[in-house]
């Protein structure tokens, strides 16, 4: 029986590091956060030789210096929580940049294994590697893999074990050597180090003493002590002063320098590639001419593959849960109004359905921005948009989520994960919804042709769009210059060459944000449309008032004997019915008591009410406003008698107003769930309502009042 | 200059040679200098292997050669000089362009260093002293060919002053074009200066490998004017002009 080695996988971002982890645990892996950022942390499980292998796989960095959250995570599991081995995957075809965060790991002192990932490409570019003189220089195990064919797993799980197994000396830690002055300004910060036995012997005085040097924030922090601060600030302008560069600049390059002393010995080029296939594709990819259409077009072939691919089987699983719920609902007697009944049809299988209706979109959309990332064509549309997205604060990757909400608030929220700046992240989450998705559509389709002459039909709705537009670019705005204020990212970034994404990494990363959508938002958005459902239910009808609709029906029963015209009239008492039901549910009484509130912006209490149902979905408000109106439950945007209502109770100026409101107010349940679950905090997801709800009002207000002054469409 | 006290005459010629090279072709490889210096390939590889040995260029068969910072510094010794001499003698004693080469190559090592030295401040003096350059020699000239022209001296001693400006400002040496990231086009070359400022964008950029002192060579500029793409230690990267701005570097 083998103990229990618990090994981190390390690497630069698309080093393949991700392919490896899903080769070395297969199946049997756990998504998570680590606690208090919204950084995923997968662990996977594996067994070799009698071994129960634990595998966690760190974030992708370029480096170990805490500035990003990532960073720091990854960091601190290797630092605090020392891995009994640390696996850093390299890109082999681009060595010596990742070789930087190896050195790093390497001054750790923790057991290493270096994967030379990609190896055949590397192979192809003319390279050749020495791995026994790389594993000396780094003091680590060097392994050659090729993730995607799964070239290499079995070697790399023997050493690891190996490399586990290994009695090391923590004193012979390899170091590079700063230079001359660094490292005698290195040997004078040491001691008042070692004074602090704590930090000292978990970390080791070196490390800290080159970190400290390097101007590195969590660990500046950690260590309190004045003399080593007063040192430090004496050694880093010290260093300045001699060397005309800063510190860390100084620690980089040699580093790099370190690097690139191993490479010259263990590298030879058998062929001289000058320009590679990628930088062919790239000559017409990022085209100054060609750029941007070629960027617009691949846009508009994920909205395509997103929503109208992803339309037919949303249809069909509406009809599904429609189906199931109809037949669920015909075992109770005809007629009777059981609550169990309307609990399970309406509540429960609509919000499971209300859940999985948006999984089609969800998962063609990260199939698509799975191939967008795996081919390196992500990096180059943050590269073409970044002017434009910056200008407002944000990261040139921005723009991918804000186009998606257009369609869908849901998915786009989810595909901010490519974000990997926490600020740009939450305030491209948070103004998403303002990008005025799909299923307002059907409340602008009910209202603009109601209140505004055919010419006017487009324009209004154009007009609409770019309001939303607009209050994004405002809103991100100020959320930068205000909560998420801070020096904007750098956006140095690397420009992965070009690669063909494989299938199963394409499936494997469209399966796990599908399943993790389902489990952690599906179960929110479940919870709040049952709430939902009850609000629009209870109390329900009393007895005396169900009784007289109930009479009123058996009399037409009775007396109409037309076929035509006793249903005509028992479907108006039936409305009626739904209408008063709904008035007296606590979501009508809800809209009774926000009248105060409501007037301001020329709502009435029906009004009021159709948006408390619209929160279970925008497209709802259209129905709840049928029913209001006695039209029926089923009342749909083309509905003329609801438009006729609605054109004798309120003025274009009002009609408005409903559609601003609808724009700009609260989310659907389901975005505020995925916020809830993507930023990983409730504060964020209601400030997102409250924050959205409240800008609606005060521009309605506005405008409603304004209008109101100004005599425009009373 | 302690390092190229040592160097022979022939050393300082491949020296020259490996830095014309790097600027027109980017790369250098043994046979391109021997075509240039017209001596056999075996000449070439002895002299590569004792500048290695002096650290004043990176030579091994893994990579291309370049010049190390030592090496780019001696060797924009020996061009400056070269180019002074060989200006002096064209522009001030007409001597025909190729007889000029010629004898400034000769003459750039074999007068001892010190008056070399001075001789090259001598020529840079009167190249921009405002009572001195080109115009001195011109207005000389003009002196033979009107008689009286004093009252044109202060129009004359004015605009040499602007010139002594502007030349203070492109930084003296011709060799030298020191200039920031941001302001390249796409295809030109450069060696990184220095890295300013302690802001994250500047640590980013370095943790990256954009140190001081390696190659970077401008890609593309984005579509809508921003950020760069520049290829550094093999791959490519892309930056902010706001993030390039703080980067000093040097045209090759």
């Amino acid at each position: 029986m083998g103990s229990r080695i618990v090994v981190a996988l390390a690497g630069n971002p698309n080093s393949g590091k991700t392919t490896i982890f899903n080769n070395l645990t297969g199946a049997k892996q756990h998504v998570g956060n680590y606690p208090g950022v919204t950084v995923e942390r997968k662990e996977g499980y594996s067994r070799y030789d009698g071994h129960e292998i634990m595998f966690v796989d760190l974030p992708g960095t370029y480096s170990l210096t805490a500035y990003s959250a990532e960073e720091l995570v990854a960091r601190n599991f290797i630092v605090d929580e020392k891995p009994d081995v640390v696996v850093d995957i390299i890109d082999s075809s681009n060595l010596e940049r990742n070789l930087y965060l190896a050195v790093q790991l390497m001054e750790t002192g923790v057991p290493l294994v270096l994967a030379f990932n990609m190896s055949d490409e590397a192979r192809a570019r003319g390279y050749e590697f020495d791995l026994e003189k790389f594993s000396r220089f780094f003091n680590a195990a060097v392994v050659r893999t090729v993730g995607h064919k799964g070239e290499g797993m079995e070697e790399l799980m023997m050493q690891i074990v190996a490399v586990s197994l290994q009695k090391r000396d923590p004193g012979e830690t390899p170091s590079v050597n700063y230079g001359e002055e660094l490292e005698e300004e290195i040997g004078k910060i040491m001691p008042f180090l070692k004074g602090d036995p704590l930090v000292a012997e978990k970390y080791g005085a070196r490390w800290l003493a080159v970190k400290l040097l390097e101007n590195d924030r969590d660990v500046l922090e950690k260590v309190s002590s004045d003399a080593v601060r007063a040192q430090l600030a004496k050694s880093s302008s010290h260093i300045e002063g001699i060397l005309g560069e800063n510190p860390e600049t100084i620690i980089a390059s040699s580093r790099y320098g370190y690097i690139s002393g191993a490479c010259q010995e263990a590298v030879h080029s058998t062929v001289e590639v000058l320009h590679t296939i990628s930088d062919k594709i790239d000559t017409v990819i990022t085209n100054r001419v060609l750029g941007i259409p070629i960027f617009l077009g691949l846009m508009y072939l994920v909205f395509y593959l997103t929503f109208t691919l992803g339309d037919p089987p949303m249809g069909w699983i509406e009809g599904l849960f429609g189906w199931l719920g109809s037949s669920i609902g015909a075992l109770w007697p005809e007629g009777s109004e059981s609550l169990l009944r309307s609990l399970i049809v309406d509540g429960i299988i609509g919000g499971v359905g209300g859940v999985i209706v948006f999984l089609p979109n969800i998962l063609l959309l990260f199939f698509a921005i799975a191939i967008l990332e795996d081919s390196g064509y992500m990096a180059r549309a943050a590269f073409i948009m970044d002017r434009l997205m910056h200008k407002i604060g944000l990261h040139g990757k921005s723009f991918i989520p804000m186009l998606i909400g257009f369609g869908c608030s849901v998915p786009a929220i989810m595909a901010t994960r490519m974000l990997e700046n926490r600020r740009d992240r939450l305030v491209t989450m948070l103004v998403v919804p303002l990008m005025s998705c799909g299923a307002r559509l059907p409340i602008y389709a009910l209202i603009i042709p109601a209140f505004f002459p055919q010419a006017w039909n487009a324009p209004m709705l154009w007009i609409i769009y770019v309001i939303g537009v607009l209050l994004a670019v405002i809103s991100a705005k100020i959320l930068r210059g205000t909560i998420f204020k801070g020096e904007s990212v750098p956006f140095v970034m690397e420009l992965t060459p070009y690669r063909l994404p494989t299938l199963r990494g394409v499936l494997t990363h469209m399966w796990q944000r599908g399943w993790l959508y389902l489990k952690k938002a599906g179960t929110i958005i479940l919870g709040i449309s049952i709430v939902l459902w009850a609000l629009t239910t209870f109390p329900g009808l009393p007895e005396d008032k169900a009784e007289r609709f109930e009479k009123e029906k058996q009399a037409v029963e009775a007396t109409v004997t037309d076929e035509e015209m006793k249903k005509e009239k028992i479907t108006s008492i039936e409305n009626a019915m739904t209408e008063a039901s709904l008035k007296g549910s606590i979501a009508g009484r809800i809209g009774h008591a926000l009248e105060p509130v409501l007037k301001p912006m020329g709502f009435d209490w029906k009004i009021g009410t159709a948006l408390i149902g619209a929160f279970a979905a925008k497209e709802v408000f259209v129905a709840q406003l049928g029913i209001v109106y006695s039209v029926g439950k089923e009342a749909s945007e083309e509905s003329s008698e609801l438009r006729d209502q609605l054109r004798a109770n309120y003025t274009p100026l009002v009609a408005f107003c409903i559609m601003l409101f609808c724009l700009v107010s609260a989310p659907c349940m389901a975005t505020i769930a995925v916020t809830r679950r993507e930023s990983n905090s409730w504060k964020w997801a209601l400030f997102q309502l409250a924050g959205l709800t409240v800008m609606a009002w005060i521009l309605t207000v506005v405008v409603f009042q304004a209008g109101r002054l100004l005599g425009i469409g009373i | 200059m302690t390092g190229t006290e040592t160097l022979t005459a022939s050393l300082e010629d491949y020296l020259e040679a490996i830095f014309h090279i790097v600027a027109e072709k980017h790369a250098v490889k043994p046979r391109d200098i021997a075509r240039r210096l017209k001596v056999s390939y075996a000449s070439v590889t002895g002299a590569l292997r004792s500048l290695s040995e002096k650290k004043l260029i990176n030579y091994s068969p893994y990579d291309l050669i370049t010049l190390t910072e030592e090496g780019e510094v001696a060797a924009k010794d020996v061009v400056r000089r070269h180019e002074i001499l060989h200006d002096f003698f064209v522009e001030v004693l007409a001597v025909p362009e190729a007889d000029a080469d010629v004898a400034a190559c000769r003459m750039e090592h074999s007068i001892p260093r010190d008056i070399v030295e001075r001789f090259v401040r001598f020529v840079e003096f009167v190249e921009t002293c405002p009572r001195g350059g080109q115009k001195w020699i011109k207005g000389f000239g003009y002196q033979c060919d009107h008689t009286n022209t004093w009252e044109n001296c202060e129009k004359c001693i004015a605009s040499c002053l602007d010139e002594v400006k502007v030349r203070a400002k492109e930084g003296g040496a011709k060799a030298m074009a020191l200039s920031r990231l941001k302001d390249l086009r796409p295809g030109q070359r450069c060696k990184i200066v220095k890295v300013r400022g302690r802001s994250e964008a500047g640590r980013r950029i370095v943790e990256m490998g954009v140190t001081p002192g390696s190659v970077v060579e401008v890609e593309r500029i984005a579509p809508l004017g921003d950020p760069i793409d520049v290829k550094v230690k093999g791959y490519h990267l892309s930056l902010r002009k706001a993030e390039a701005e703080g980067i000093d570097v040097e045209i090759i």
